[in-house]
């Protein structure tokens, strides 16, 4: 059954444009004029109860913009929209019920009192009772593993600590659907690990339906079976997430740093020298020769070493560049 | 009900989060009533009576319009709502299941109760330490309908503001609002000088303006003064909160839509 289906769903929004310097500014304050630029074009989608969907697109793509017309924050321009059989604009105390949104960026927690002060608020917001509070919040607790945190003043936690909090708070009421915008913005690696276990055991355990927009493809990889790319407001891929990396992420890049000078190493075929310097060099390689360039790499003895995966601008590059 | 009585609380419990707020507020209410007596003080030396109140009558209504001014602090509910359209974080609100007057009306009840608490506290430290000889309403009727009005009142300046605050959907820019409010709900209030001071056909406008209502009706009513002008008080006031609620519907109902949630 399809919890959330659009169908040419368009949103275009109006900004101002002025003329550069005073001359501009003051023809602006006589004649205003506006471009439209349209955020989101006819895209269809159908997404399954329980699923785990990832969405992901370069900046601009307009990934917020269609997660915002799903939880009704603003109205579409024009197309169709079902979330859980709501017009999510209509912004229904019933239909916000049965949802959260967790933003990496936006917090819904007061940094002044206590994460249990906000849970209680969410719980008298969400009408839930008194035991069904307390054992959702202990499971949480318990798997986020924050029992202790829980009395303390929200804006002395970590960043990795004050997600799990909100995520807590989004999760509290038990919501058919998870909308996810960048979850792990601006954590350390072990902490970004433990947010992806959560969400996963949330997905999995609960069932709830979550749909995850981030720039990380590390998230998308771990966590979405399947994932959709958008870019200028078009789908331009949706489908398993494992074809599209095994498809469209092609190239690692491998950066190296020596403790002495390093001259000129020989590259295997297909790898191209991004970055060179005595003591660090950057190369991009065709995955299937990154184990041979480590090897050889290693015969230099390096200090340290990263391997990073094609970030999602090459990857939408290439579908676009190959249909 | 319960949601708004929580959100009630947890602004309370923000306000008690800051001890020097805490602190600094009292010390405010104490200097106003401080400078109000020393004020009230030279200028009665020469004469007993001034726009028919005594000294005690004077600070009695000093005290009481300072205090209700000093509660009526919904200036803050539109500099939230504009600066949250124009940031993008109004949607904090908007995915919740509440009504968001509601809910901005109970923040700014838990708002003013930390306020009325320790303003009270300071206030009566100070009639006691002065020694004034506060002037009380004798009737019962007149008592219960100045609570009445300065309650309608704070509600009626929580709709005009959250009314100022979502015109932000429509204008992206409301100070110019905001100083007009601001100025003619000083000078119609009568929190700094008593209407009683101004022209009779000056205060028969003023009469038709919710302004009138909201400070100054009821200080007069709590120290026993313009009881005739209880009845009507509250029924314009009661009007004026009407039209305020349609107006509110129909503004959030038409603008709600241009909302674009900058940065979600």
């Amino acid at each position: 059954m399809n919890i959330i289906e659009t169908r040419n769903l368009t949103k275009t929004y109006r900004r101002v444009v002025k003329g550069e310097g005073l001359r501009g500014s003051i023809r602006g304050l006589v004649k205003r004029e506006y471009e439209s630029k349209e955020a989101v074009k006819n895209l269809n989608l159908r997404v399954e109860e329980g699923e785990f969907v990832g969405l992901i697109g370069p900046n601009g793509a307009g990934k917020t913009t269609l997660t915002k017309m799903l939880t009704g924050i603003i109205a579409p321009t024009s197309g169709e929209i079902s979330v859980m059989g709501f017009y999510p604009n209509d912004l229904k105390n019933d239909f916000k019920r049965q949802y959260a949104i967790v933003m990496g960026q936006k917090s819904q927690l007061f940094f002044e009192l206590t994460a249990n002060d906000t849970l209680r608020l969410f719980k008298e917001i969400y009408g839930l009772s008194e035991r069904e509070f307390r054992e959702t919040k202990a499971y949480f607790a318990e798997l986020f593993g924050v029992e202790e945190l829980l009395d303390v003043q929200v804006r002395t936690l970590s960043l990795g600590e004050r997600m799990k909090m909100e995520l807590m708070a989004a999760l509290l009421h038990n919501p058919r659907i998870l909308f996810l915008d960048e979850p792990t913005i601006g954590l350390d690696a072990i902490a970004s690990r433990q947010i992806r276990k959560f969400l996963w055991e949330i997905n999995r355990k609960k069932g709830t339906t979550i749909l995850l927009t981030s720039h990380y493809m590390e998230d998308i990889r771990a966590l979405c079976d399947r994932c959709i790319v958008i870019n200028h407001g078009t789908g331009i891929y949706d489908g398993s997430t494992e074809t599209l990396f095994e498809k469209y992420q092609r190239d690692r890049q491998i950066t190296v740093s020596f403790r002495q000078p390093t001259g000129e190493i020989p590259l295997p075929e297909g790898a191209v020298l991004k970055e060179e310097g005595p003591y660090r060099k950057s190369i991009r390689v065709p995955k299937e020769k990154s184990g041979e360039l480590l090897q050889r790499l290693m015969e230099y003895h390096p200090g340290d070493l990263t391997v990073e995966e094609d970030e999602i601008g090459r990857v939408v590059e290439r579908i676009y560049a190959e249909g | 009900m319960r949601k708004y009585r929580e959100v009630m609380r947890v602004y309370l419990k923000a306000q008690l989060a800051w001890r020097a707020d805490v602190v600094f507020s009292m010390i405010f209410t104490v200097s106003k009533i401080l400078f109000a007596w020393l004020l009230w003080g030279m200028i009665f030396r020469e004469r007993d009576l001034v726009a028919d109140l005594t000294f005690h009558g004077m600070l009695s209504y000093y005290i009481v319009s300072s205090f209700l001014s000093q509660l009526e602090m919904a200036g803050g509910i539109s500099g939230e709502i504009s600066a949250r359209i124009r940031n993008g974080t109004l949607s904090n609100y908007m995915v919740l299941p509440v009504n968001m007057e509601g809910y901005f009306t109970a923040m700014e009840a838990g708002v003013v109760l930390f306020y009325l608490s320790f303003d009270l506290l300071a206030a009566a430290v100070w009639v006691f330490v002065f020694r004034i000889r506060f002037v009380f309403a004798h009737s019962g009727t007149a008592l219960i309908c100045g609570l009445l009005m300065a309650v309608m009142g704070l509600f009626f300046m929580v709709q005009l503001n959250f009314f100022l605050g979502i015109l932000t959907l429509k204008y992206e820019e409301i100070s110019t609002f905001l100083m007009i409010k601001d100025n003619l709900a000083a000078l119609v209030t009568g929190s700094l000088v008593p209407l009683s001071l101004f022209p009779e056909g000056l205060v028969a406008v003023m009469r038709l303006l919710p302004f009138y209502y909201v400070t100054y009706l009821p200080s007069m009513l709590l120290i026993g003064r313009c009881e005739d002008e209880a009845a009507r008080g509250l029924l314009v006031l009661g009007g004026w909160c009407v039209l305020m609620q349609g107006v509110i519907l129909a503004t959030w109902r038409k603008y709600r839509t241009k909302y674009d949630g900058v940065g979600i």
